[in-house]
């Protein structure tokens, strides 16, 4: 990071400080929302298909799909956080160009506030992306290695201890894979 | 004592010969069931053969398997009394039957009978006995479906499912990366 | 010895059917055949063909062989009154679909056959009695693609999107 921030003008780096791993509320709420839909929806797999008995297992359900929970919300926002930046220089002189095409008519505007303007919406547009795909990229490999998992490497163990793997190691998996590549 | 042994192989020898004079057919039967599994409501194949390993043909040849009760079975194909003209010696027929079991559970398959004539001449009948399946278990339908369906629907509810999850954030991600790559596409050509 | 008594019957037997069966004319067939399509908890697929005969002369209960791709079966003759039923199973790998003709032949032309193939003449020469045709549809051997490996196919092509995007993204 220090490397690159070189490249950044002091208000850049100002607002870099923004770019933190933390996360406002909203965005929280979304990440544990869709973590926790993407962590239930295996057990339709294994109750349909692996005729897992439900109530014999529901609180494995509970606590595997939990942790399940957390650890792909804690992926979404390592992958988000990595991406966030990259994607940040990437749009740079996209964002530029179109918020100077918009403020070019405002001529009360300051140059400062205008570079405030754009700077913001440079965030803005780095933020929404870096969440959407790192949502997206997430529950794609979450869902891919829960299949191949429960129906290819653990396929010879009983439903429940099959349920309990695949879900909760591929989870944790994601998570460590996401701490790991920053 | 060798006396014994010499009149014994005598008679041996005697009734060898007997029994290759006697011109006469020999039926073996095999009732089989050709099936993987047998399910409520789906087809089960049964094959009857008939063996001659006498040295004559076999005339008349009648099947009759009463082991189908129709309020156990359903009556699908091929019919369970069969007649063959003549079965040719050291060569073996087949006649098949399709049926449909109307109940699940255990069920014990007996055998068939066969009357023939033996010989061209022969006043009475001879009977034969069929191999027995046996004992074997019917599988429900429902459970059958379970454990050897392909799942087709559940695996589709499961992509209905998994679809938003996956298409909405990599619509939202895509359509903004669209909208700024292009945005940006003019300016590098100028 | 043997060979003797072979031909003596042979002779009894076409003496036989000169005797009695007179040669069906103008035969008529009605057939229903039944094949075991869905063969997916079976181990060989049994097709199954019951027909009546019927002869403008009136002749009944003729014994009929019957000859399919190449080889000879006996029709069975049923209760009913020159009712006949020819079956006969295949392996479920082999069973092949389309059209099986089944050709029929009465005591005279199967001698007929069976004299042709003992003096190497071309069996075909002798013309069947009657053909039925059995039509197989095809056999569903169980669904073509598992659905789990589908499943696994578009995963991993989901997978690989999201990983080459993420890759871009990253570069």
């Amino acid at each position: 990071m220090s490397g690159k921030s070189k490249a950044f003008t002091k208000e850049e780096e100002l607002l870099l400080q923004d770019f933190s791993r933390n996360v406002s509320t909203k965005s929280s709420a979304l990440f544990y929302g869709n973590a926790f839909i993407v962590s239930a929806i295996p057990i339709w797999l294994f109750w349909r298909i692996h005729l897992i008995d439900i109530y014999a297992n529901l609180i494995s359900f509970v606590l595997v799909t939990l942790a399940s929970t957390y650890a792909l919300a804690l992926a979404y926002k390592n992958t988000k956080f990595v991406l966030k930046h990259k994607i940040a220089v990437k749009r740079e002189d996209a964002v530029t160009k179109e918020m100077s095409r918009k403020l070019a008519e405002d001529k009360k505007m300051s140059k400062k506030e205008k570079d405030e303007r754009i700077l913001w919406k440079k965030n803005e547009v780095a933020d929404y992306e870096a969440t959407t795909f790192s949502i997206f990229y997430n529950n794609a490999l979450f869902l891919a290695l829960v299949i191949v998992s429960s129906f290819y490497i653990l396929k010879t163990f009983t439903p429940a201890v099959n349920y309990i793997f695949s879900v909760g190691a591929t989870s944790a998996l994601l998570a460590l894979l996401s701490t790991g590549s920053q | 004592m060798k006396w014994h042994i010499i009149f014994a192989a005598f008679a041996a020898f005697l009734l060898m010969t007997y029994a290759e004079e006697e011109e006469a057919a020999r039926l073996l039967v095999s009732k089989q069931l050709l099936n993987k599994y047998l399910v409520e409501n789906m087809d089960i194949v049964i094959k009857y053969t008939v063996y001659n390993v006498g040295n004559a043909a076999a005339l008349e040849v009648e099947i009759t398997d009463n082991s189908f009760h129709p309020d156990h079975f359903t009556h699908v194909s091929g019919e369970l009394n069969a007649r063959i003209d003549r079965v040719p010696p050291y060569t073996n027929v087949s006649h098949i039957v399709v049926v449909r079991p109307r109940k699940f559970g255990y069920f014990n398959f007996t055998s068939a009978e066969v009357l023939y004539r033996h010989k061209e001449d022969a006043g009475s009948l001879q009977f034969a006995a069929s191999s027995e399946p046996g004992e074997a278990i019917i599988v429900s339908f429902r459970d059958y479906d379970k454990q050897f369906s392909s799942h087709v629907i559940d695996w589709a509810a499961f992509a209905v499912m998994t679809l938003p999850s996956l298409a909405i954030p990599f619509a939202l991600w895509y359509s903004s990366k669209s909208k700024y790559e292009k945005l940006l596409k003019p300016t590098r050509k100028h | 010895m043997m060979n003797r008594f072979i031909i003596f019957s042979i002779l009894i037997i076409c003496g036989v059917s000169e005797i009695f069966a007179e040669t069906c004319q103008k035969p008529e067939v009605i057939a229903s055949a039944y094949v075991t399509e869905d063969a997916t908890i079976l181990t060989n697929v049994a097709f199954t063909t019951q027909f009546v005969l019927k002869c403008s002369n009136g002749v009944k209960g003729i014994t009929l062989y019957a000859e399919v791709d190449g080889k000879s079966l006996p029709a069975a003759r049923l209760s009913s009154d020159n009712k006949y039923q020819v079956s006969w199973t295949e392996d479920v790998k082999k069973a092949r679909s389309g059209d099986y003709n089944i050709k029929l032949y009465d005591d005279e032309r199967y001698a007929a056959i069976r004299k042709a193939l003992r003096n190497g003449e071309d069996p075909n020469s002798v013309k069947p009695l009657v053909v039925v045709v059995l039509n197989n549809p095809g056999i569903y051997r169980g669904p073509w693609i598992n659905s789990e490996l589908l499943a696994v196919l578009l995963a991993a092509l989901v997978s690989y999107s999201a990983f080459s995007s993420k890759f871009k993204l990253l570069a």
